[in-house]
């Protein structure tokens, strides 16, 4: 009963910055600028946000200082990517590279080796919610921190921009047909650049969730791949918030599965490590299959 | 007369970046209060003008000359096979396995078992996202990526479990036997892995140039839909790219191992890695062997000139690896192709509208 008390609880916390990058990485995906620089933006703002309430011990300053250099990478993304038109995947690679050797410079100088806050703890940003706390079982929902309720509640607020507003449809006019969208004098650099924009600010809040929120720390490389397992989970959904969403949430699952299984497992623990890996592997893998069963042509389709 | 254009606009386009990425680093060195020309004198120097830094260089080179050809032979057709470094990372492994536990007398047989080793491994972990990529059209980046975690993983758990030296008093492999190593020529780090780095350089120069793969790589990449209209079996021959990738890889791992490691510890490819690096070299030289070769004898230079930066100067050497990501931001924009290519483009249909 409290194992799987624990597994509930421990998906819905590794679902959350998973899910803020999968909303960030979709409108891009839907505007046809695939942005990898999503695990660097998270980075970034994991970074930024230890550093400044650090040195400042202010939270509103830390979040806020996060947010705005967050979306200045994304900045530079879209400058390069989609005003000068340079190759997105190798800017996103440069970008993934360039945040996490600024944050290791960064450290380097100041020589830690890793920040940890001593005024305030991953503890002071647990929020409960009166009364689910005291139901069993549903009260896992409870206790978490603000980001991860916001991420929940923006998977519905994305897929209502997308589908339901004007915004999201000229996104993803924009995407699937950049001539014709032209055409009808939808100014197509403008939606790239909101796509893109956008996705960053919701990367840092994820960025947020994983140090500041989460541990009150940061280390080095902190975010593991989350921001590559987010763009897997949008090739699985294909660009839809809630489907999408639902595999960022499916890899929280093999993830708090391989972390409290693995108490079990005796030496064998450290192979628990590459399930979520593995699985969304093997997810990508037989969604693609039965999409292409579908599709009748013979040619090669990139 | 184009192709001299073409080689001018290629160094050109190397250069620009590489030239605003010292500029930027220049300023950031400022910022911490050093001077950033005694810093990139010392980067400099030490590696490329003195004969044993310079052919220190060259040994740090060779790994990269392998890992830049295995993303050029993908890159080329825009095939974006991530996985190099996981594959580099999985021949060395089971190369280093393989020479410290099977009784390997001769040298040049031992050598040779261990490569073919380690390209098997590496083309193991290229199958499956080639054959994902060519059937199901499946993203090879994605996967590639996620394998890459899973294999880093996973050879974490080997060493530290089942294929530890127990002996040793940190997390390692166990050394590997005397007969398979490659041993230093004269006082400097340089083996003979150079030499053969050099020979495997100048086959994919041959292939990627000269032979009908090597076309049949440019045409995927420039236009694969026209490729497989023309007759051509795009997935297999993505699939045998990927696999010629695959084995580059695990060949640099396994040569690494054997000529500078000697044991797989945690940190056997160090940060960002050997094939994040031949990533950035591979782009830096447009995917071509001959300027790949210059790239990673330039990166390399950079890398172990970053090892003097710490020792002499208090910049801390992760400033080579912000360099390194700027250049890799400006490389992505050919700023000078893109302008000359519209112009020409330009000119050419005013001259049919004539």
């Amino acid at each position: 009963m409290e194992l799987l008390c624990n597994i509930l609880y421990d998906t819905i916390y590794h679902s959350t910055p998973i899910i803020l990058c999968v909303l960030g990485g979709l409108f891009a995906y839907r505007a046809n600028v695939l942005n990898i620089a999503l695990e660097g933006m998270m980075l970034n703002a994991a970074f930024v946000s230890v550093l400044v309430q650090y040195l400042t011990g202010n939270i509103f300053l830390a979040v806020l200082a996060a947010i705005v250099s967050t979306m200045l990478w994304g900045m530079v993304f879209s400058a390069l990517g989609i005003s000068f038109k340079g190759n997105v995947i190798v800017i996103g690679l440069g970008i993934n590279l360039m945040t996490l050797a600024i944050s290791k410079f960064v450290l380097k100088i100041m020589s830690l080796a890793n920040i940890s806050l001593k005024n305030i703890g991953a503890a002071d940003f647990k929020i409960d919610i009166p009364l689910i706390k005291a139901i069993p079982i549903l009260n896992v929902i409870s206790g978490h921190p603000l980001i991860t309720y916001i991420a929940f509640l923006a998977i519905v607020f994305v897929g209502i921009l997308m589908y339901q507003t004007k915004f999201g449809v000229y996104v993803r006019v924009v995407g699937e047909n950049e001539d014709s969208a032209i055409s009808l004098g939808i100014n197509s650099v403008y939606y790239k650049y909101a796509a893109v924009l956008l996705g960053s600010f919701f990367c840092a809040l994820a960025g947020i969730n994983l140090s500041l929120e989460r541990m009150a720390m940061f280390t080095g490389g902190m975010t593991a791949g989350r921001g590559f397992i987010a763009i897997a989970a949008i090739y699985c959904g294909q660009g839809k918030p809630v489907v999408s969403a639902g595999y960022a949430i499916l890899f929280g699952v093999a993830r708090a599965l391989a972390i409290n299984l693995s108490i079990y497992a005796g030496p064998a623990a450290g192979m628990f490590d590459i399930i979520p890996y593995v699985l969304m592997v093997i997810v990508l893998a037989v969604v693609s299959y039965l999409k292409s069963k579908n599709e009748k042509l013979r040619i090669y389709k990139l | 007369m184009k192709q001299k254009e073409m080689i001018v606009k290629n160094i050109l386009n190397s250069l620009v970046p590489i030239l605003a990425a010292f500029i930027l680093g220049g300023i950031i060195i400022l910022a911490i209060g050093e001077n950033p020309f005694t810093t990139y004198g010392i980067l400099i120097r030490k590696s490329l003008f003195t004969w044993k830094g310079f052919l220190n260089t060259l040994h740090y080179a060779t790994p990269l000359i392998l890992t830049g050809l295995a993303i050029a032979v993908t890159f080329k057709a825009n095939v974006y096979n991530m996985g190099v470094e996981g594959q580099m990372l999985l021949g060395g492994f089971f190369a280093g396995v393989a020479g410290a536990y099977l009784p390997l007398s001769t040298p040049l047989v031992g050598k040779l078992i261990c490569f073919v080793i380690a390209a098997l491994c590496g083309m193991l972990f290229a199958l499956p996202p080639a054959l994902l990529k060519a059937r199901y059209q499946v993203n090879e980046m994605v996967v590639t990526l996620m394998l890459n975690y899973a294999v880093a993983k996973t050879l974490e758990f080997l060493t530290t479990g089942v294929f530890r030296d127990k002996s040793a008093g940190y997390v390692a492999t166990p050394v590997i036997s005397d007969t398979i190593m490659f041993q230093r020529i004269g006082s400097s780090r340089i083996t003979a892995f150079f030499g053969m780095a050099l020979i495997i350089l100048f086959l994919m120069y041959i292939l990627m140039n000269h032979s009908k793969l090597g076309f049949e790589m440019k045409a995927i990449g420039k236009n694969a839909e026209f490729a497989e209209a023309t007759g051509m079996n795009v997935g297999k021959k993505i699939i045998i790219l990927m696999l010629l990738s695959g084995a580059l890889s695990g060949i640099a791992g396994a040569g690494w191992m054997m000529s500078d490691q000697f044991k797989y510890t945690l940190s056997f490819s160090e940060n960002p890695g050997l094939g994040w690096d031949g990533m950035l070299i591979s782009l830096l030289g447009s995917h071509s062997p001959i300027e790949i070769l210059i790239a990673s004898i330039f990166y390399a230079a950079l890398k172990t000139g970053s090892d003097s930066i710490n020792m002499y100067t208090s910049v801390p050497k992760e400033i080579v690896e912000i360099i390194q990501a700027i250049i890799i931001l400006f490389l992505a924009v050919k700023f000078i192709k893109e302008k000359t290519g519209r112009k020409n483009r330009w000119k050419q249909s005013r001259k049919e509208a004539e």
